[in-house]
C-alpha cells in the first residue's frame, strides 16, 4: 500500500512542469515584505514618471504656464491643506515656490528625470563594470593587475569633486537644452545627459571589482573545465557560462546602483552644478534653498520624494538579493 | 592488427607555481588501442588527471605542456591550433569528470546543456536536436526524458547528474572517452549502475575508454589493460589480468595489498609515507623512499620502462631480484 502510494506521488510530481528558477525566486521574493514594499514604491515611481504629465496640475517648465502666481502679491503659499486662506485642500498640495510654481507639479515632472538618471547611469556603470570585471577576472595576470589598479584610482578619487568639475566644464558646451535623437524622435535633456554620462563614468569601479571577484570564483568551478573539455571557446565560456551565473548578482547590484545614482544626481543638482533646464528633484531643492526657512515645503517634499525613491530601490535590491541568493540570507 | 587510437610519448606537463615548478606529469608514455579500455591508476597527485587534461590540452594555468607527443589517430594534438583543438574536444575526445554536481552549469536546464554541445559541433535543425537530446537521455537511462530534460541540474540526484554528464560527453559520439573517477562521488549502489552503463555505451558507440581511478576494484572490472602511475611517472603497464596476478613493480604490489578484502584474514596494508613533493621529487626512482626493496642504484638512476614479457612493461631496477605477491585469481 505504502509503496503504491509513494509511487503515485512520484508520478504526479514528475508530470508537473518543473518550476524555472525565476518562478522559484519570485515565490521567495513575495514572502519578503520589505522587498515587496520596495517594489511597490519603485512601481509607483515609474508610474508617476511615465504618466505624470497627464495628471500634474500644471505643465512642466520651461512652459510659461508653469510659472503662474496663485494669488496676487505673495506667491509663497504653504501646502493648501495647511493654508487657512485656501478653502480647497487639494489646490496646491505641496505649496508653491517663491517664483510661483506648484511644488507638487514640479515633483511629478521631476520623476521622469529621476528615472532617466537612475536607469541610464546604471546602464553605463554596469556596462563598464561588466566589461572591466569580466576581462580582469577571466584573463587575470597583468591585465587584471592593470585594470584593478585603475579601479583603485577611481575608488580613492574624491569622486564628487571630480564629477562637479567635469559637469561644469561639459555643461558649458551645451547649446540647445533639449536634443532630439533622430530616427526614434525622442527628446533628451542635453545638460542632464552630460551629468548622467559623467556619473556613469565615475561609478564603475566598485561594481567592476565585485564582478571580477565573481568571475574569479566561477572561472575555477569544474563545470567551466567541463565546458572547455566539450569544445567551448573563451568567448563562449564568458558569455554563455560565466555571465548568466552572475545575472542575479548583476540584477541586485543594478537596483542598488540606481538608488545611488539618483542620490548622486540630486547632490550634484543641489550643489548648483545641474542643468537648469531640467527641473530634477535636486534642482528644486537648489532653487528654493535660500528661502528654506520660510518655504520649507519646497524643500521637504522633493526631499521626501528622493528619500522614498532611494529607499524603495534599496529595499527592492535587498529583497532581490535575498530571493536570488538564498545562501546570503543568514 | 588493431592500431593505436592514442599514442602518448614523453609527455611532460609542469605547473609553474610560485613555490617552484611542479612536475605533475614527467615523461609519461603509453598507448591506447582502438576499442580498448585502459585503466590509469595511481594515488591522488600521481598525474592521472593532468595526463587526461594534457591530451585535451586544457591544463589549467599555471600548468603547461613542456614536451612530448600526443598522437590521436596519427595526428599530434600538441601541434594543432587552439581552434582545431576546440573542434576536437567534445566531438572526437570527451571527458567525464569526478563530481557531477559541479560539472554541470547550474543555470541551464539539461536540454539546453546537451543541445549546446550538439550545436557546437554539428549543424542540425532545432527539432532534430530535441529528438537527439531525448534519445541521448534515454540511452543513459534517464526515465521520462522528455519531462526531465527541462529540469535543472539541482533537481537531479547525484547518479542522475552523472548520467546527464555522460550523455553530454557522448552527445557527439566521440571515439575516445576519458572517465576521470566517474563514480568516486556516488553511492556504492549507484556506482555499479554507472559503471555498467559506461561499459554498455562503450560497446554501443565503439569508443576507446580511459578509466582514471584509484579504486583497484573498478579497474579490475572495467579495463583490459592498466597503466600504473606514481608521482608523474609510469611504473608499470600490463594487461589487467597479469598485473593483478603478477605485479612486477613494488608500488603496484603495495597498491594491490591496500585493497580491503573479505576473503583474507589480514590487516589492511597501507603504503608508508606520502606521495612525494613534486617540486623536488626524489632522485632516481621516485618510489624509492617508500620502497622496501630499494637499493642504492634506485636512489641514483632513473629506471627506464622495459618490456619484460610481451605487453608487460615495468620501470624498476630490481624487478628481477624481487618476488612480489599479486592477488590470487578466484
Amino acid at each position: 500500500m505504502a509503496s503504491n502510494k509513494k509511487g503515485e506521488k512520484i508520478k504526479e510530481k514528475s508530470k508537473r512542469r518543473p518550476a524555472s528558477q525565476w518562478a522559484v525566486a519570485w515565490r521567495r521574493f513575495k514572502r519578503n515584505k520589505a522587498g515587496v514594499f520596495g517594489l511597490i514604491i519603485v512601481m509607483a515611481v515609474f508610474f508617476v514618471g511615465i504618466f505624470g504629465s497627464f495628471f500634474a496640475p500644471y505643465p512642466a517648465r520651461p512652459n510659461k504656464d508653469a510659472i503662474k502666481p496663485f494669488y496676487k502679491g505673495d506667491v509663497r503659499k504653504p501646502p493648501s491643506w495647511l493654508d487657512p486662506e485656501e478653502p480647497n485642500n487639494f489646490k496646491y498640495l505641496f505649496g508653491t515656490t517663491p517664483i510661483g510654481t506648484d511644488v507638487f507639479s514640479d515633483v511629478i515632472h521631476g520623476t521622469k528625470y529621476t528615472i532617466y538618471v537612475g536607469l541610464l547611469v546604471t546602464a553605463i556603470t554596469m556596462a563598464l563594470s561588466i566589461v572591466v570585471g569580466a576581462i580582469a577576472g577571466f584573463y587575470g595576470r597583468w591585465v587584471d593587475n592593470l585594470l584593478m589598479r585603475i579601479s583603485e584610482v577611481f575608488l580613492v578619487f574624491p569622486a564628487l569633486l571630480f564629477i562637479l568639475v567635469f559637469v561644469r566644464i561639459f555643461t558649458l558646451t551645451v547649446g540647445d537644452p533639449f536634443l532630439t535623437i533622430p530616427i526614434i524622435n525622442i527628446q533628451i535633456p542635453a545638460g542632464l545627459t552630460i551629468v548622467v554620462v559623467i556619473l556613469g563614468l565615475f561609478n564603475w569601479a566598485s561594481n567592476a571589482r565585485m564582478i571580477r571577484g565573481e568571475f574569479l570564483r566561477i572561472r575555477e568551478l569544474e563545470f567551466i573545465e567541463a565546458e572547455r573539455a566539450l569544445g567551448a571557446s573563451n568567448t563562449r565560456i564568458i558569455f554563455r557560462h560565466i555571465l548568466p551565473n552572475l545575472l542575479s548578482s548583476i540584477i541586485v547590484v543594478s537596483s542598488l546602483t540606481i538608488a545611488y545614482a539618483i542620490l548622486l544626481e540630486a547632490a550634484v543638482s543641489f550643489l548648483g552644478f545641474g542643468d537648469v533646464n531640467t527641473i530634477t528633484w535636486g534642482q528644486i531643492l537648489q532653487e528654493n534653498f535660500s528661502e528654506m526657512r520660510i518655504v520649507w515645503w519646497a524643500e521637504i517634499f522633493p526631499g521626501l520624494a528622493i528619500l522614498l525613491t532611494v529607499f524603495g530601490f534599496n529595499l527592492l535590491g535587498d529583497g532581490l538579493s535575498d530571493a536570488l541568493n538564498p545562501r546570503l540570507r543568514d | 592488427m588493431t592500431e593505436n587510437i592514442l599514442n602518448i610519448e614523453g609527455l611532460k606537463t609542469y605547473f609553474f607555481t610560485e613555490a617552484g615548478i611542479v612536475k605533475a606529469v614527467d615523461d609519461i608514455s603509453f598507448n591506447l588501442k582502438k576499442n580498448e579500455s585502459l585503466g590509469l591508476v595511481g594515488e591522488s597527485g600521481s598525474g592521472k588527471t593532468v595526463t587526461a587534461l594534457s591530451v585535451l590540452r586544457i591544463v589549467p594555468k599555471p600548468g603547461k605542456i613542456i614536451d612530448g607527443k600526443v598522437e590521436f589517430n596519427g595526428d599530434d594534438l600538441l601541434e594543432k591550433t587552439e581552434k582545431e583543438m576546440q573542434k576536437m574536444r567534445g566531438s572526437e575526445i570527451a571527458i567525464i569528470f569526478q563530481d557531477p554536481s559541479s560539472s554541470l552549469n547550474p543555470v541551464y536546464n539539461v536540454e539546453t546543456q546537451l543541445r549546446d554541445v550538439i550545436l557546437a559541433h554539428q549543424t542540425v535543425p532545432k527539432a532534430e536536436t530535441r529528438k537527439k537530446v531525448i534519445e541521448l537521455l534515454e540511452v543513459v537511462g534517464i526515465p521520462e526524458a522528455e519531462t526531465r530534460m527541462r529540469e535543472y541540474p539541482h533537481q537531479f540526484s547525484g547518479g542522475m547528474k552523472q548520467r546527464v554528464a555522460i550523455a553530454r560527453a557522448l552527445a557527439c559520439e566521440p571515439t575516445l572517452l576519458f572517465a576521470d573517477e566517474p563514480t568516486t562521488n556516488l553511492d556504492v549502489t549507484i556506482q555499479a549502475q554507472v559503471l555498467n552503463l559506461l561499459n554498455d555505451l562503450k560497446k554501443k558507440f565503439n569508443m576507446s575508454l580511459v578509466m582514471i581511478t584509484h579504486d583497484m576494484g573498478i579497474i579490475a572490472e572495467m579495463t583490459t589493460r592498466i597503466v600504473v602511475l606514481y608521482a608523474g611517472r609510469v611504473c608499470e603497464i600490463a594487461k589487467t589480468h597479469d598485473l593483478f596476478e603478477r605485479p612486477r613493480h613494488p608500488y603496484t604490489e603495495a597498491l594491490l595489498a591496500a585493497v580491503p578484502r573479505l576473503d583474507m584474514k589480514k590487516t589492511l596494508r597501507i603504503i608508508p609515507g606520502n606521495i612525494p613533493n613534486l617540486i623536488e621529487p626524489p632522485s632516481g626512482c621516485r618510489f624509492h623512499p617508500r620502497c622496501k626493496h630499494a637499493k642504492n642504484t634506485c636512489k641514483e638512476k632513473i629506471p627506464v620502462l622495459e618490456e619484460i614479457e610481451p605487453e608487460h612493461f615495468v620501470a624498476c631496477h630490481e624487478w628481477q631480484n624481487i618476488s612480489l605477491k599479486g592477488e590470487r585469481k578466484h
